[in-house]
């Protein structure tokens, strides 16, 4: 996963602590107009390529070997898409990256809360060394761990061929195995859990163990319906990191039917680079989901950005 | 226990600072049956968690350190070979252009993209009616696939048909040949990462501006401040904490600049564009050289750490 992240810094800082919206200065009249017309050319410069994008994916071939180009497609090509996914199995591939991100962040949320649970909720010997454990390996890049993980897999004993030793076959490569296991958690996912359980009052968990309720039973039914926003938060982080990522299923997989939309767009353009509609087709395809996703979820979204920096 | 309140989250408790942890009870002999049983459901609650979190990550990084040392084709066992991993990748002219290659994005992705963030949040923070709009323009690039995002700036950037030509043409400027061109190649990847990163960078400031007192800029204006004044003077100084959490994720994050690079140069034209996690890459698995692959990422590994940990001296120092 590419998730790199001091989140450690980021909760501790004033920066993240949610206030009530002050808007300190209202700009009026003229100042207002030039803000305006400075911000719209910013969000332009961001949007254009978005948009191109999409115009590009509905042009003809012969529109778009014109220069200087058109903008707006002289005959809209819908037809495109259907092509698209004739020229390659690009429903395959986003079937595959929907599995793989929804896997993930079921496996997340289910384990990253037991562990934060735990972490934050209940004394048991060795925690704080735990805890510490997890907080070293936030700080870890995702280039200092990935050869050794990718040897993991690879040596993966008693799979894809391998005797008990690891030796022989070839693991977990090219199976959903390695494409699902070891992105399914993360540390950073919980070091959010155990800041948002930490962030609850103790009486309800005392009243709970006094009516005789097992800790399973106040993490399920008392704690968790309380941090649902935070659950979201983790969860739309945890898919949008898994569906964007890229080179560890370009490292892992070589077969077409386990291909990632990422890697399916990457592989397509290095065979058929000149077919730029299709292509953008399949751009817009591996794009729509987030960006939809986003517009949808921005709530929480931009409360996990800002309490914890992704990419 | 039906009757729990739905609204306690908002304690009135400061929020957690993230590090402290509570001590367990003293005199360990003394436990009741139901301590000892919340302690044991408490390991089991974190063991799936350990298991993961310790096979690849925990391990994967003590074997990076210990490959970084060895010569390793996967093939064969490793043979450990000292710091000549280390002292080979110093003396290679591309994996010391790759550093230069990195720090040089990171110059222009983080501190400068930083600078065009906080003016882009002080303008959003105007109570503008548009603001939601534009928020989500400016962050949009953010949450979506640095490799499908890629693939458009590669169409953008086409030397024959691209937008990027066109537009220049359009106002009389030349066009250039871009990612096939030793002088552009950088640039051209450098504007990428800078346009996508400009989002997060903003949404964090945003947050930090919310928190500024209004008061103290009620006070500066009072006393006759102009806006840039009060700018300088109370956003600024305020915005500190807010700069050193973005300063640390985005070097971070450039740092470990791959997708687009795969993408829009694979490293050229004649290596201007690749960088240090490019080099670990090529090292590892188009080479096979797994044990240089490992020293190259402790490279880049003791980079961050160091730049972590200047940065943060320097933060505390100034308090």
């Amino acid at each position: 996963m590419t998730v790199n992240t001091v989140r450690a810094a980021a909760i501790a800082s004033p920066a993240t602590r949610k206030g009530p919206k002050r808007w300190y200065h209202h700009a009026t009249g003229r100042q207002a107009a030039l803000i305006n017309v400075l911000l719209t050319i910013g969000a332009v410069t961001m949007l254009v390529p978005f948009v191109w994008m999409v115009l590009t994916s509905l042009k003809s071939p012969a529109e778009l070997a014109q220069f200087p180009p058109t903008v707006l497609p002289q005959e809209w090509m819908f037809s495109n898409y259907a092509a698209t996914l004739d020229a390659a199995p690009f429903g395959t591939y986003f079937r595959n990256s929907l599995i793989i991100a929804s896997t993930h962040t079921i496996i997340t949320i289910a384990l990253g809360s037991l562990a934060g649970y735990a972490l934050a909720r209940v004394y048991f010997r060795g925690r704080e060394a735990i805890f510490l454990a997890f907080v070293a390996m936030l700080m870890i890049p995702t280039y200092t761990k990935i050869v050794p993980q990718f040897l993991l897999v690879k040596f993966m004993p008693l799979f894809g061929g391998n005797d008990i030793f690891g030796q022989g076959g070839i693991g977990w490569l090219n199976s959903w195995w390695a494409l699902i296991i070891p992105g399914g958690l993360s540390a950073s996912a919980i070091f959010l859990f155990r800041q948002f359980y930490l962030s609850l009052p103790k009486d309800l968990e005392e009243a709970a163990r006094l009516d005789g309720l097992g800790e399973f039973r106040i993490y399920a039914q008392i704690y968790t319906p309380l941090i649902k926003p935070a659950i979201a938060t983790v969860g739309l982080l945890t898919f949008q990191d898994s569906w964007n990522n890229f080179l560890w299923p370009l490292l892992v997989t070589t077969s077409a039917d386990l291909r990632v939309i990422q890697v399916g767009l990457a592989v397509f353009q290095q065979l058929d680079n000149t077919q730029w509609q299709y292509l953008m087709a399949g751009t817009t395809m591996a794009t729509v989901p987030m960006v939809l996703l986003f517009i949808f979820a921005q709530k929480y979204f931009i409360q996990g950005f800002t309490n914890a920096g992704i990419k | 226990m039906t009757t729990t309140d739905r609204h306690p989250v908002q304690s009135d408790s400061a929020p957690p600072t993230g590090m402290s942890v509570k001590k367990l009870p003293k005199r360990a002999g003394h436990i009741s049956i139901a301590e000892k049983r919340r302690r044991r459901a408490g390991w089991l609650m974190i063991t799936p968690s350990v298991i993961h979190v310790g096979l690849w990550t925990a391990i994967p990084v003590l074997a990076t350190f210990y490959l970084s040392f060895t010569d390793y084709n996967i093939f064969d066992a490793p043979n450990w070979i000292w710091l000549d991993n280390y002292i080979e990748m110093f003396q290679d002219p591309v994996f010391v252009q790759s550093i230069w290659n990195t720090i040089w994005y990171t110059f222009w992705t983080v501190p400068v993209a930083m600078a065009v963030a906080v003016v882009v949040a002080v303008l959003l923070n105007q109570g503008l009616k548009m603001q939601k709009f534009y928020r989500t323009a400016f962050f949009v690039p953010q949450v979506t696939a640095t490799v499908a995002i890629a693939m458009v700036w590669l169409w953008i950037f086409n030397p024959q048909y691209g937008l990027l030509n066109a537009a220049l043409e359009s106002i009389g400027l030349p066009g250039q040949a871009w990612l096939v061109d030793p002088t552009w190649a950088l640039p051209s990847v450098i504007l990428v990462g800078a346009w996508q990163g400009i989002g997060i960078k903003m949404l964090i400031y945003i947050a930090a501006l919310q928190n500024i007192d209004e008061s103290l800029y009620e006070a500066a204006s009072l006393d006759g401040a102009s806006s840039i004044r009060k700018f300088f003077s109370i956003t600024v100084p305020m915005l500190k904490p807010a700069t050193f959490f973005v300063f640390i994720i985005s070097i971070i994050g450039a740092f470990q600049v791959f997708d687009q690079i795969y993408v829009l140069t694979d490293g050229g034209p004649a290596n201007a564009t690749t960088m240090m996690t490019y080099e670990v890459y090529r090292s590892a698995f188009q080479e096979f050289r797994m044990g240089m692959a490992a020293a190259q990422s402790v490279v880049l590994f003791a980079f961050l750490l160091f730049v972590t940990l200047i940065s943060r001296r320097a933060t505390k120092e100034e308090d």
